[in-house]
């Protein structure tokens, strides 16, 4: 839609493009630049610090939940927050990914950059904000301690599989049954094993069973976004 | 080839939206016409690898998006504009733009220019940094091409583009597909005939998941005559070649 121009054997609209690219260059920030170098994708750094329809409610979410349980906690002692923020977090999760969150999420399905890929980049990435306001609280105040393992790293666990399920199952609502389901199994499973109906989250031998599949899921979503077959 | 498709599906639980499509096309502007509901759209989400086909193959760019690497490679060739085009309302007409560039792996060595040309090429130098909640429909289309085309594509998917332009933006834009489509294969979903008959070297028509017509735009103009509702010859045409298909 321009013209081409020359004046004395000078190609205007060459010249003009070199100078818009250098005026309407934009200096990615310190962040982001980190960011790059550490995820060796700058499309992926991008998504993961610019995307406003899904890091800003995340990040408001995450404070809002962490702050809801550390007050209910201190207030009375009853762990309920904790015991249903994995779920509220694994729901969330699955519904990021997916078209009724992202207003660009039709374009983000056709782009190089795989959609699942920036998903887990993001979703690490408030996970590690959470474990840093959890460190951060546990330092301050003793009693955090209990409340970041016993709560952070079970949200951690039930996300990664509700990614994981709609990862391979290439649906977000699968991704919430699992999530939710994978909750409440491990609810009423310890309640069987230890007569305590919140022993999910107040025990600290599931500490480590909970990073476990994490980790797994986290494997998996990588594995099945580098090598998953079909189209979508 | 860039594109090449045999027997391709889509069904959505008991309809099918694309029945068995066979297709090849090289470089130059591709016009897919066709009533509401005919499948167009849901052929170019398949050409685009947002959903995949239910049935028969697909071959973009001499390669098979069913498989991650292929697909990747395509994608980074891959323009598309959907027919409903989501954005980020806080996000400049420059940062959009930069934004898929970076999502579709332009080196970032390239991606300021990649992205200055792209906004100049749709007309929208004057509004670089005006966020897009600001714009009218037209110039949001046009920032859409803009992300379409930042990355040089080989293949440019385009659904209903010209919506929402005035007739100049119109006639700016047909412009602009066949400087594209001398290097890349265009493929462009439109109700406008007038774009196909100005701007296409090929023509498919699309009629019930099926494509009933393949040709020259004047070989269509030319089923129409004598015969066939409308006031323009490729008017005449595809109604004509539309009514043969249903009897």
């Amino acid at each position: 839609m321009s013209d081409v121009n020359s004046v004395a054997g000078v190609d205007l609209d060459r010249t003009w493009l070199g100078v818009a690219a250098e005026v309407w260059r934009r200096r990615p920030g310190h962040i982001e630049r980190a960011a790059t170098r550490v995820l060796r994708s700058p499309g992926l750094a991008r998504a993961l610090l610019t995307t406003p329809s899904l890091v800003v409610p995340w990040l408001i979410a995450s404070v809002v939940v962490l702050g809801a349980g550390t007050a209910a906690t201190f207030g009375s002692g009853a762990p309920w927050v904790p015991l249903m923020a994995p779920a509220v977090a694994a729901a969330g999760i699955a519904y990021a990914y997916g078209p009724g969150i992202d207003p660009a999420y039709e374009l983000s399905r056709s782009m190089a950059v795989s959609d699942r890929m920036v998903l887990l980049v993001r979703a690490v990435a408030v996970f590690g904000i959470d474990a840093v306001i959890g460190v951060v609280a546990s330092a301050a105040s003793s009693s955090a301690v209990g409340l970041t393992f016993g709560w952070l790293i079970p949200m951690t666990a039930m996300s990664a599989l509700a990614l994981a399920a709609a990862t391979l199952a290439r649906s977000a609502n699968v991704g919430v049954a699992a999530g939710l389901a994978g909750w409440a199994i491990t609810v009423v499973s310890t309640r069987a094993a230890t007569g305590a109906f919140t022993a999910a989250v107040t025990s600290s031998l599931l500490t480590l069973p909970y990073a476990a599949v994490g980790v797994c899921c986290a494997v998996i979503v990588v594995t099945a976004t580098r090598v998953s077959r079909g189209s979508a | 080839m860039n594109v090449e498709l045999t027997g391709l599906t889509r069904r959505f639980g008991r309809t099918s939206a694309v029945a068995g499509v066979d297709l090849r096309t090289g470089p130059g502007v591709f016009g897919l016409l066709g009533p509401n509901g005919a499948g167009k759209t849901t052929l170019l989400r398949m050409m685009a690898t947002v959903i995949a086909p239910s049935s028969g193959t697909m071959l973009l760019l001499d390669r098979d998006p069913g498989s991650y690497g292929p697909r990747r490679q395509i994608r980074r060739r891959l323009g598309y504009l959907p027919q409903a085009l989501g954005y980020y309302p806080g996000f400049t007409v420059l940062e959009f733009v930069e934004y898929f560039a970076l999502l579709k792996e332009v080196p970032s060595t390239e991606v300021s220019r990649a992205v200055a040309s792209a906004v100049e090429r749709v007309g929208l130098g004057a509004k670089a940094h005006a966020k897009l909640r600001t714009l009218s429909g037209g110039m949001l289309r046009r920032a859409g091409i803009a992300q379409a085309i930042v990355n040089e594509p080989r293949l440019l998917l385009l659904d209903e583009p010209t919506a929402g332009l005035d007739p100049e933006q119109r006639i700016q834009f047909r412009e602009l597909m066949r400087e594209l489509g001398q290097r890349a294969t265009v493929i462009v979903s439109t109700h406008l005939v007038e774009d196909v008959g100005a701007a296409c070297t090929e023509v498919a028509l699309m009629d019930a998941g099926k494509i009933v017509f393949h040709g020259t735009p004047t070989e269509l103009a030319d089923r129409g005559a004598g015969h066939g509702a409308g006031d323009a010859p490729l008017e005449r045409g595809y109604s004509a070649v539309l009514a043969e298909a249903r009897s």
